[in-house]
């Protein structure tokens, strides 16, 4: 047993050796077998890293309409593009929140906390002097919006309930509104001008950056309700802001908004809903079939790569146990077993992948980062799994594309293998 | 004095198959070597003298027959058990050397100490003494392609000498080189053989075999002499 086990580690050890000196010996060969591999490499860790990306990219849009945050709208989240069936609804109306809140008062254990009602434009313009901001978002709202969102202020204040009641003319803008107009100068106590009106701008949002890649909280322009009424007269985008008590109970607190709505709208129980609850699960459910698509897609691409490097590794190995022949003939007439043989082969084939497997790491690391230096808000995430998975998945790979030729050159026969020209 | 035996061989015979046609490429031979034997096996080409080293060197079994080496029967052993026998009994010198061309003298000599489980150390040790006693104690670090002919062989005996094998084996092993060098090496094989080493030589070159204290002739897979001188 003894003998056996230091026979085992000393043939291991030498045919490490061996290995390495014929990768080292044959650097192009063995560089263009790897490739495969590197190529496997890349595409699964790219891939990982994509989808790792995605969540990490969808996480903060989510942190920034607020986990405990749901909305009542005209439209729904989840079925966006049928504007058919909304069409004929009625308007949602900001004095909904009111009558929302009240009833959150006199409700003991309500998941609700407060409803912010929030007014918005499509689209609206932003001037300061000679500089002009298009696609600037407009929202009218009140003094419990900070409750409802996620931006903090990096200067000032947000406006009072006073100023909320009274309609003042004042806003709190977001952080590419401040540095479009004012790139060289303080905003706060500035007058910025909104179709024919004068807004003062008394806070500035921290930046956020885009959600979804799509949306940017950064150029919102948030003010009374009554200085928005003000500016640009009612306008149909209306949104009831909730927050709830706790989001692992957001389906209660939906239950509950759902019904106060109803009651609100004083639906019969035969109508359907005429307004949509919407939270930010809708998106998740909508995330979830691209994620998975990208997977599948990558799996299979990843795999084909993959195989596609095995196949050139079995071919490069038996290309090596025939010429090698002679080798392996004198390696048996001296003692070596069949297993020793199988080994070597082995080992030789699994170390051109690990190699290719840390040469494919390397590289989509680099890729990585290049994209993180290139796109900052591209959301790309290294993870160890995904190091430790592509280990794996060279190991494997070697062993399978090494696995064929091993076993032919360890059923090799010595006397005729001797003899090979 | 009757010494012991150290290859007993009795009515083996190997057989191939080519095609249809079976050749009987060793026919019921009956062969001893006794312990410090220095024997020449001779013989015109498919005499079957090649086939008869094979079986000797245990890099073949026997169709039928006995084979024993230093009390084991060989003739039924499977191939992990023959490396075995081959890498404890058996020091091959070859025709063409058959050394790694990317190891150095002392990888290349320490080789069968690897599959015999010697630590490190031991097999360095016994690797220089072994080149040492080939005259090569300076070249330890050569490669191959470094070395003329006369010293790759002498590498290649003290590969063969290293696992101190019960006999020595060598296939043509001067059939590479000219005639000085041929010398050379049957003049190291002169030495181990009165150091104690049973050798036996392949050979159809008469003035190789006048070396040796044994002629053994083969002619179509038969014994046509054995002589001593």
């Amino acid at each position: 047993m003894n003998l056996n086990y230091r026979q085992f580690r000393y043939e291991t050890g030498e045919s490490m050796k061996m290995a390495l000196f014929q990768i080292r010996a044959n650097k192009t060969r063995s560089f263009l077998t790897a490739l495969g591999v590197i190529i496997g490499i890349v595409a699964i860790t790219m891939m990982g890293t994509a989808i790792n990306g995605i969540d990490l990219g969808f996480e903060k849009s989510l942190a920034m309409i607020g986990y405990d945050v749901i909305y009542v709208q005209k439209s729904s989240w989840s079925t966006m593009g049928q504007w058919w069936k909304y069409r004929n609804r009625p308007d949602i109306r900001t004095d909904y929140a009111v009558q929302i809140n009240r009833t959150i008062a006199d409700t003991p254990r309500s998941e609700l906390v407060v409803a912010v009602p929030q007014m918005s434009t499509f689209q609206a313009s932003a001037r300061y002097r000679d500089r002009l901001l298009q696609q600037v978002f407009s929202l009218g709202t009140n003094q419990d919006y900070p409750l409802t969102a996620s931006g903090d202020l990096s200067e000032g204040r947000f406006f009072t309930p006073q100023e909320s009641a009274a309609g003042d003319m004042v806003c709190v803008i977001g952080d590419d509104i401040a540095t479009g107009l004012f790139p060289h100068e303080p905003s706060i106590g500035k007058a910025i001008r909104l179709k024919n009106s004068n807004i003062r701008v008394i806070g500035v949002f921290r930046k956020q950056g885009k959600f979804l890649g799509l949306f940017s909280f950064d150029n919102q322009l948030v003010m009374p309700l009554g200085a928005f009424e003000k500016i640009y007269g009612k306008s149909p985008f209306v949104s009831i802001r909730i927050k709830i008590r706790d989001q692992k109970r957001s389906s209660q607190a939906n239950e509950e908004i759902t019904g106060l709505m109803r009651r609100i709208r004083r639906l019969s129980p035969s109508q359907e809903n005429d307004f949509a609850v919407n939270e930010q699960m809708a998106f998740k459910s909508q995330l979830d079939p691209i994620k998975n698509g990208i997977a599948v897609a990558g799996i299979f691409i990843t795999g084909m790569s993959l195989f596609v490097g095995a196949i050139g590794i079995m071919n490069i190995t038996f290309v090596s146990v025939k010429e090698r022949t002679r080798e392996i003939g004198l390696r048996k007439a001296l003692g070596a077993r069949r297993r020793t043989i199988l080994l070597q082969f082995l080992i030789e084939s699994v170390m051109i992948c690990m190699i290719g497997g840390l040469i494919g790491l390397v590289t989509s690391v680099s890729i990585t980062f290049a994209i993180r230096f290139i796109m900052p808000d591209f959301p790309v995430r290294f993870s160890p799994m995904l190091v430790l998975a592509s280990l794996a998945v060279s190991v494997i790979t070697g062993v399978v594309s090494g696995l064929a030729p091993a076993v032919t050159a360890s059923k090799l026969d010595p006397a005729t293998s001797l003899r090979y020209e | 004095m009757p010494t012991r035996s150290i290859i007993t061989m009795q009515s083996l015979s190997k057989l191939y198959e080519m095609g249809d046609q079976v050749v009987k490429a060793l026919d019921s031979i009956n062969l001893d070597f006794r312990l410090n034997d220095y024997a020449a096996i001779m013989g015109p080409s498919g005499s079957g003298k090649s086939t008869l080293m094979n079986i000797i060197g245990c890099l073949d079994t026997p169709t039928s027959g006995n084979y024993e080496l230093n009390g084991q029967q060989v003739a039924k052993m499977d191939d992990d058990e023959l490396a075995r026998i081959r890498n404890r009994e058996i020091g091959f010198v070859f025709q063409t050397f058959n050394l790694l061309p990317r190891l150095n003298c002392l990888r290349n000599v320490e080789l069968p100490l690897i599959y015999a489980g010697v630590a490190p150390e031991e097999r360095e040790e016994r690797a220089k003494e072994a080149l040492i006693r080939v005259g090569l104690g300076d070249r330890i670090t050569h490669k191959p392609a470094e070395l003329s002919g006369g010293q790759i062989q002498r590498v290649a005996i003290a590969r063969a000498l290293i696992n101190k094998p019960s006999i020595i084996l060598a296939d043509e092993p001067t059939g590479n080189l000219d005639t000085a060098t041929s010398h050379e090496i049957m003049k190291i094989f002169g030495e181990l053989s009165e150091a104690g080493n049973t050798i036996i030589l392949i050979t159809h070159e008469e003035d190789i075999a006048r070396f040796t204290s044994r002629i053994i002739r083969l002619r179509d897979g038969k014994i046509e002499s054995d002589t001593r001188q």
